[in-house]
């Protein structure tokens, strides 16, 4: 066996933190490698020794003061790594995290922008699309996933009539007469292509009728 | 820096769309209907793809400048008339306006137009007025005489019924129908349908059923037979053969028309309107390249018709009487009159005496 596995890769095959595959691999090799199973096995031990040693933690221990301790050094070590590593070109390269490969650094920066622009465009859609053409998109997009795209709405102009009002519908658009639920009385479809809704003022009992004309 | 650069990308991007919105109360000059103020600050113009959506409310004060009773009003709304979508309108039966009197008119509509030069823009007309003497005023673009005058005619039956029903059973006995009435409203099944011009892609096996019909002893004209396409939930191309049974000829007839479905559920699923020109004894045939569309899970199971208006040629009209509405049939299905509905709100909102207090204008 002339290559040996990586240390990090045998530490966290110590504590159980790899894939089944890599497990698989990383046992074969080392129930041969003496060298590998005697890494694996420091590292087994030292994961016991936390353990022991944690257990065994003062009482009282301030825990936020801990953190905070933590925090700031975690701090420092970056701001240290920092004045050390080698100058990024340009702003936006700060954004990349030095993790990804250079070559790919390009691609990073691109689906970055991209998920930018979803997230202003959903915004954008959330505040000025009205619902009911989301709807209209959801209905369209439901019946290209099922395979029945040709559904009537698409043929014409379809008016209906529920318990929540009149709706006229013409190529994936709509626009529906929906007052306050509690004034609608009735609604009622005419097979010569209107659509009425009858409503009652709940102060005076005047009742009005609103109708849509699909032509 | 960066996080204000953002918000102010976000900020163009998600700018306010909201338009000027043009609008025009075009009312004739000898007009019994003149307005008195409107309210329009409600009212918004959107642009949603290659077209504007109108979003139209509006409080009008209109006053009766003519020299008789005002029963009903009915105004076209329109943005353009050619688009699909881009015309309304708003009626108010079942008025008592004096002359000189001002009432409300609330408009609550949504519009489509093209994307233009001129802008967006509402125009609101008058498409009819009906007096109490039943003569009419108006374009009459919209059938509105027809359906007003129907709407007043309904008004008139049904105040005297529950005017017959005061005196002849006292409080109790009103109180006991509007009770009943309530109750009706509440428990009407109701669906959601769908109406479309021509054939549908419904892919369920398609059978042609056989309405039943609901005869009414004083209806001029009487349906014989007929029949429509059925495929799952949809029903489509009704074929109604009629008889005018009277000595008048009628010129226009309005069938109602009830589904059944599987689970046993009745309700009524569309009007059919049809301008017919029967004379008397002659046959007809009133037919309609027409789909209704139910939820999914109303299955189609039988059909009736029934008529529920007609006009003779002279211009007079029938519809039905209170007691060929209490068939049982008929009595679960059919929303109440606009007149009934006003009532019924009255007796809500002011109680039994409120009601008499009301049935006595009259």
């Amino acid at each position: 066996m002339n290559r040996h596995v990586k240390e990090t890769d045998l530490a966290l095959y110590a504590s159980g933190d790899v894939s089944l595959w890599q497990r698989a691999a990383i046992h074969l090799h080392v129930r041969r490698c003496e060298r590998c199973r005697e890494v694996a096995g420091e590292f087994r031990a030292d994961a016991r020794a936390l353990r022991d040693a944690s257990a065994g933690l003062p009482e009282g221990l301030d825990w936020a003061r801990l953190s905070a301790e933590m925090t700031a050094n975690i701090r420092v070590g970056l701001e240290a790594g920092e004045c050390v590593a080698p100058r990024v070109r340009g702003r936006l390269r700060k954004s990349v995290p030095a993790s990804i490969p250079e070559r790919w650094r390009p691609v990073a920066l691109a689906s970055a922008v991209a998920a930018m622009l979803t997230v202003m465009l959903a915004g954008a859609w959330w505040l000025n699309v009205p619902a009911q053409d989301t709807q209209a998109l959801n209905r369209a997009m439901h019946s290209i996933w099922h395979g029945h795209a040709a559904m009537s709405d698409e043929r014409g102009a379809v008016i209906e009539a529920s318990s929540e009002g009149i709706e006229l519908r013409k190529n994936g658009g709509s626009l529906g007469v929906t007052q306050d639920a509690a004034r609608l009385m009735t609604v009622s479809v005419s097979t010569q292509g209107s659509a009425s809704a009858h409503y009652v003022d709940q102060d005076t009992g005047q009742v009005t009728i609103t109708s849509v004309y699909a032509q | 820096m960066r996080n204000k650069i953002l918000i102010l990308a976000l900020a163009t991007a998600i700018g306010s769309t909201a338009q000027t919105l043009g609008r025009k109360l075009d009312f004739p000059a000898d007009s019994p209907v003149t307005a008195v103020s409107s309210d329009w600050s409600e009212t918004r113009a959107t642009p949603r793809g290659g077209a504007y959506v109108l979003d139209v409310h509006a409080v009008l004060s209109l006053r009766n400048s003519s020299q008789k009773r005002i029963r009903g009003v009915m105004l076209a709304v329109q943005a353009q008339e050619v688009t699909p979508g881009g015309k309304g309108s708003v009626s108010v039966p079942s008025l008592d306006v004096a002359p000189g009197e001002a009432f409300p008119l609330r408009i609550d509509l949504p519009l489509l137009c093209p994307l233009g030069a001129g802008g967006p823009m509402v125009e609101v007309k008058l498409d009819g007025v009906l007096f109490d003497d039943l003569t009419f005023y108006g374009s009459d673009r919209l059938n509105s005489r027809r359906r007003m005058t129907v709407w007043e005619l309904e008004a008139r039956r049904d105040r005297k019924y529950f005017k017959t029903l005061l005196e002849t059973a006292g409080n109790d006995g009103l109180q006991k129908e509007i009770l009943s009435s309530i109750a009706r409203q509440a428990d009407r099944p109701s669906t959601g349908v769908q109406m479309v011009r021509g054939r549908s892609t419904n892919t369920d096996p398609e059978r042609e059923v056989q309405f039943a019909f609901l005869h009414m002893p004083d209806s001029p004209v009487d349906p014989t037979t007929g029949t429509a396409r059925i495929a799952g939930n949809e029903a489509r191309m009704p074929h109604i053969n009629i008889q005018n049974r009277s000595e008048r000829g009628v010129k226009h007839l309005e069938l109602g028309w009830i589904v059944k479905d599987q689970q046993g559920r009745e309700f009524l699923a569309a009007s059919i309107p049809s301008d017919v020109n029967l004379a008397p004894g002659k046959s007809g045939l009133v037919a309609q390249d027409t789909a209704l569309r139910f939820s999914e899970r109303t299955q189609v199971d039988s059909m009736t018709g029934f008529v529920s208006s007609a006009e003779y040629s002279d211009g007079s009209y029938w519809i039905p009487t209170r007691g060929e509405l209490n068939d049982p049939k008929l009595r679960g299905v059919i929303a109440p009159s606009p007149e009934e509905q006003r009532l019924l709100q009255i007796y809500r909102k002011k109680g039994l005496n409120g009601l008499i207090e009301e049935l006595k204008k009259f």
